[in-house]
């Protein structure tokens, strides 16, 4: 899946005020690369990845998703993108709560209309990746951080994405589970060749990305450190 | 899922229920007693078929019983209708509500006297159980027949002996009958009820059987216009004089229906959106996700309308116990022997019919809230921190 941006803006008015979160974003992602976004807190990286990832519309400019402008797709659509072709991997992780690890993982699956046998068999292959095949009946709370993480990193795979979004993925783990969050999504693009696209402070993300933008303020620019 | 989302509100979602099950709870049981009473006024209609039954003028009349105002006529009416060339014959009755001294809406026994033979003027092809037969003229003792279910809760049979107003009187049959009425019936001769309640040579009314070729409404026409301060009703005036009343109670029970269905689609929204307005993120990241609309819809109707099917089987089981307590108080009867029959006091279509009607309202109650989580903006719900 290929993603363009052009002069994508988004405002925001908080009571009289307008805040410019992402202002005229230009940028192109190839195929199967690997993108880093950093920039300092309230930059506007989380509004940025959720215009790309389809969950918002820009104030003005555009998206492209394979040269198909994203305004143009009807509500539908844009749900089955998200569904089949996205995986967004949340800040906040969003795990459903009252649902086991196992049940959050097929959730995906079962709206994507799998059967039962292949939901089971496949959040099971994508839980064992994660290491997590021996927690698949507890809930989300009942996890650490660290797992919560992994559950939302094979949610986010359920449906075999092009593209994943992670959103500050190592934001709150410790340095050696951080560690093997970046492995893992270092190995789902380079294995899947899966277009990674996250969002982070983290200096060890930024080594292993093909690219790395900084964002200020809104603004995007080429990392060229 | 959806239950258990509502599990996770425990307190919440308890408390919901609760209060649809109260509800549910008031409508079975009033629905329940009521219907009780509308179906003894309706059965009434089946007794002195294609006759005509004359009270005094101004008495209280249900069907063809006059249960209040001015109710007596001297005996000797009886003779002045009989001779009437269009009557078959006439039988002189007194019927008797009898409340047992006491407060109470509903009777504990109706007491009827009926010249001796002439039982199957009132009664029609009941048969007594066996080993019983009607009072006779003949006997010293004060005869009686009771109904099956006085005979039930006092354990009556032939040959018990029962004291009721005073007098000794002994049952020497038991009528075989599932009529509410009948069923709570002590028949005896006329003579005997006249004694026992004051009513020396009175009585409440006569029950004329036309010739044969005569239509009831001529007859009636024919006995008001030769007998004076009577009324003469024929079938269908009775049926008319019943209707008002069961009409006003059936309206004041929808009414109360409605209302109660109201105000429980009112709660059962209210702890909806406060749940939705909870689970913001839920649906922002169900949303997120690509979950259809249709997903969201169905989750949030699903959990309304659980609630209501856990509120209104709850409501449900206390309101036919509630109706049977009700009954119970009024009629005096054991509540042991109410729980053998609680199919006829809340009758399963009734039950039913208000499961389906509290499950169909829960489910609208969650059309509202189910919109506002599709609503749900997805950027700025996913922002917001449980
Ligand atoms: N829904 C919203 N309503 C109002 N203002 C918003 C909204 N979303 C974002 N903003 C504002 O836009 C700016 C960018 O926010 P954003 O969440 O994109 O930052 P961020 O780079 O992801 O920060 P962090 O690293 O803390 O996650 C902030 O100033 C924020 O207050
Ligand atoms: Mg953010």
């Amino acid at each position: 899946m290929r993603i363009k941006t052009e002069e994508l803006t988004r405002k925001f008015r908080v009571g009289s005020s307008e805040i410019t979160a992402v202002n005229r974003v230009n940028l192109e992602i190839n195929e199967a690369t690997f993108i880093a976004i950093v920039g300092p807190s309230g930059s506007g990286k989380s509004t940025l990845l959720n215009l790309i990832g389809l969950n918002d519309q820009p104030t003005y400019g555009r998206v492209f998703i394979d040269e198909t402008d994203a305004s143009l797709i009807s509500g539908r659509r844009r749900r089955e993108i998200r569904l089949l072709r996205i995986g967004f991997v949340f800040q906040t992780f969003n795990l459903l709560p009252t649902l086991t690890v196992l049940e959050n993982v097929e959730l995906p699956l079962s709206l994507a209309g799998k059967s039962q046998e292949e939901q089971r068999e496949k959040a099971m292959t994508l839980l064992e990746n994660v290491s997590l095949g021996d927690r698949i009946y507890h809930r989300p709370k009942e996890l650490s951080i660290g797992e919560m993480q992994r559950v939302a990193i094979a949610r986010a795979l359920a449906n075999d994405p092009e593209t994943i979004i992670a959103d500050e993925p190592t934001g709150e783990l410790d340095s050696k589970t951080a560690k093997e969050t970046i492995d893992l999504l270092f190995d789902i693009n380079r294995k899947r060749k899966t277009t990674v696209i996250v969002a982070t402070h983290d200096e060890k993300i930024v080594e292993v990305a093909d690219t790395t933008y900084t964002i200020i303020d809104g603004k995007l620019g080429l990392n060229t450190n | 899922m959806c239950l258990r989302n509502l599990f996770r509100r425990r307190t919440r979602t308890f408390l919901c229920i609760l209060a649809i099950a109260l509800a549910t709870m008031s409508i079975v049981a009033i629905g329940a007693t009521t219907s009780r009473y509308i179906c003894i006024i309706k059965e009434m209609h089946i007794y002195f078929r294609g006759k005509v039954v004359v009270v005094s003028k101004g008495a209280i009349v249900i069907e063809a019983f006059p249960i209040g105002g001015f109710g007596s006529l001297p005996q000797s009416m009886a003779e002045k209708v009989q001779k009437i060339d269009e009557v078959e014959n006439a039988v002189p009755m007194l019927f008797i509500y009898n409340i047992g001294g006491t407060l109470e809406a509903f009777p504990k026994n109706f007491t009827i006297g009926i010249p001796y033979g002439n039982w199957q003027v009132l009664v029609g092809p009941t048969p007594l159980k066996l080993g019983g037969h009607w009072p006779s003229a003949g006997s010293s003792e004060n005869e009686v027949v009771v109904g099956s279910s006085l005979a039930d809760q006092h354990n009556l049979t032939a040959g018990t002996k029962i004291t009721v107003n005073g007098y000794n009187l002994k049952v020497t049959g038991v009528l075989d009958t599932s009529s509410a009425f009948l069923s709570r019936s002590i028949i005896t001769s006329l003579d005997l009820v006249q004694e026992m309640y004051g009513y020396h040579m009175l009585i409440n009314m006569i029950v004329a059987e036309p010739m044969k070729g005569v239509e009831g409404e001529e007859l009636a026409n024919k006995i008001e216009a030769e007998i004076e301060n009577i009324e003469a009703l024929t079938e269908e005036e009775r049926i008319d004089l019943a209707q008002p009343l069961i009409s006003d109670i059936e309206t004041w029970v929808l009414g109360i229906r409605t209302l109660l269905f109201i105000l429980s689609m009112i709660f059962v929204t209210t702890v909806a959106m406060m749940n939705i307005s909870e689970r913001r993120r839920d649906f922002a990241t169900l949303d997120a996700i690509g979950a259809p609309k249709s997903f969201v819809f169905k989750m949030v109707i699903t959990e309304t309308g659980l609630m209501g099917l856990l509120g209104s089987i709850a409501g449900i089981l206390l309101g036919s116990v509630a109706a049977i307590l009700v009954a119970s108080l009024y009629t005096g009867i054991p509540i042991s022997l109410f729980f053998l029959s609680i199919f006829d006091i809340t009758p399963p279509l009734l039950m039913l019919e208000i499961l389906v009607s509290t499950v169909t309202v829960s489910c609208i109650a969650g059309v509202i809230p189910s919109i506002a989580a599709a609503r749900m903006n997805i950027t700025e719900a996913l922002r917001a921190e449980y």
